[in-house]
């Protein structure tokens, strides 16, 4: 499915929508450019779950982990400075993919070997302006 | 007055302090070089580093004290927040130590200690104060009443402010760390050179995801029209970006300062390096009559002495834990 969104002020419809149809896949892998929007798409999906912590971008930290309305802990990965897998198993990346919690994912194609079997994934593509192309597939 | 360790262990530096009597006597830090080579903290390299460096660490902490483990009073480890694989390596030694010894316990907050940096050596800020506390991880401005009492006031809602250093820097080709060179090529640009949309942000808060994009389609649209773009205005654009992030953490700060009517303010944080951003606040000090607080630089970036000071007041003040406390990644403020 392609999601356009022209501005920042459809981002939070076109979370509810991307939510809609990932429907139970918890994994979601987000590629796209730097400044395509993955951060931004995160924080708007994280206040579509409820979350009042601060979303704020994980490059650094790696993993940041918020908490839903009800408790549930969301995870907010980021791979961009991973090198490779090895890396990431030894962060204990499973213990966040195979949780059953969100795992929102930025730059996961440089964990793809993990990829769990179920995941949605959302590629993010500039368009002009402000305009940017979500391409969502599920694989289930 | 006590005697303390302390050990830091949240990202990728591995560190441990002793403290005695409020004066910092030693503070070793086990910098993981070796992560230059793959871009950014590597947090394989992290966590198996720390467990490497945690004891040697320790052990030269001590010996540089001229402290014996039986002196100490308590032992102090960083809980929060970071990454749970690098704070469980500090935090794990640090219970076996206080057990084995039996000592009591102290946790500290990663970002309070970096505000209490500035207690580590004289001048230190009267109170109330308020620290921009800016890293590659965080932008917070915090008001500070008393050693143990601090509020966020403001705070990045997307990226940290040196992680928009770094990814301006990747934008331009530069290698890592990006920041510091940055700052570098700005010392000989022209900081008026280029200009760069602000995103304006509600309150005391900040964003820097904007600028970031922004920055990208005018690198992106250079580029197309001159290939060459970029090796020919480097210091211009270095100037110019560096220019914008500062003139944005200074405004908030400004506008802190004046709502709050406090004009006693510090920086802290690996960011707060930046000779930028050192000139433009002594600058705007002096423009506004502020008394600025910066720590020397090996207590600005993340460093065990600071969590060493964070703990004496927390064992001046009683504030002991349990050998059930864990690692919080996401330690509340």
């Amino acid at each position: 499915m392609e999601l356009i969104c022209e501005n920042l002020a459809q981002l939070p419809a076109i979370a509810r929508q991307v939510r809609n149809f990932a429907g139970p896949l918890r994994v979601w892998l987000m590629e796209g450019q730097l400044g395509a929007g993955k951060t931004a798409l995160a924080q708007a999906v994280c206040r579509d779950l409820g979350v009042t912590d601060p979303v704020s971008s994980p490059t650094f930290a790696i993993v940041n982990q918020y908490a839903t309305a009800q408790g549930q802990p969301v995870y907010h990965l980021d791979c961009y400075r991973l090198k490779n897998e090895a890396e990431a198993l030894d962060i204990g990346v499973e213990e966040y993919l195979y949780s059953g919690h969100y795992c929102l994912i930025e730059w996961a194609s440089r964990i793809q070997a993990l990829w769990p079997p179920a995941y949605l994934a959302i590629d993010i593509a500039l368009g002009p302006g402000q305009e940017r192309r979500l391409n969502l597939t599920r694989h289930d | 007055m006590p005697v303390i360790l302390a050990i830091e262990s949240s990202c990728d530096e591995t560190s441990a302090a002793v403290i005695r009597h409020g004066q910092v006597r030693s503070n070793v830090v086990a910098n993981q070089t070796v992560h230059v080579q793959y871009g950014g903290v590597v947090p394989e390299l992290a966590s198996r580093a720390h467990q490497q460096h945690i004891v040697p660490v320790v052990s030269q902490a001590l010996a540089q004290a001229q402290t014996a483990k039986t002196e100490l009073d308590a032992i102090a480890f960083t809980r929060g927040p970071g990454l749970l694989g690098s704070l469980l390596v500090g935090g794990s030694f640090a219970k076996a130590l206080a057990l084995g010894l039996a000592k009591p316990l102290i946790e500290v907050h990663h970002m309070h200690a970096h505000v209490l940096a500035h207690f580590i050596e004289e001048p230190q800020p009267q109170f109330p104060f308020i620290c921009l506390t800016v890293s590659g991880g965080h932008t917070q401005l915090v008001l500070v009443r008393a050693p143990l009492d601090m509020t966020i006031i403001g705070q990045t809602q997307d990226d940290a402010v040196g992680e928009a250093f770094d990814k301006a820097a990747k934008i331009l080709g530069l290698p890592y760390p990006g920041g510091p060179l940055i700052d570098q090529h700005a010392q000989t640009g022209n900081p008026e050179a280029f200009s760069f949309p602000e995103v304006q942000t509600p309150g005391l808060n900040f964003s820097f995801s904007g600028i970031k994009t922004a920055f990208l389609y005018f690198v992106q649209d250079k580029t197309r029209q001159n290939p060459d773009f970029v090796t020919e205005h480097l210091s211009d654009i270095c100037a110019s970006m560096q220019h914008t992030l500062v003139k944005i953490l200074l405004g908030k700060l400004r506008r802190a300062a004046r709502e709050l009517k406090i004009n006693e303010v510090a920086i802290a944080g690996g960011v707060s390096a930046n000779r930028g951003l050192r000139q433009a606040l002594r600058d705007l000090a002096n423009r506004e009559g502020w008394r600025v607080h910066v720590p020397a630089f090996q207590y600005c970036t993340d460093n065990a002495a600071m969590i060493a000071m964070a703990a004496h007041y927390k064992y001046l003040a009683g504030e002991f834990v349990g050998q059930d406390i864990s690692p919080e990644p996401r330690l509340a403020f």
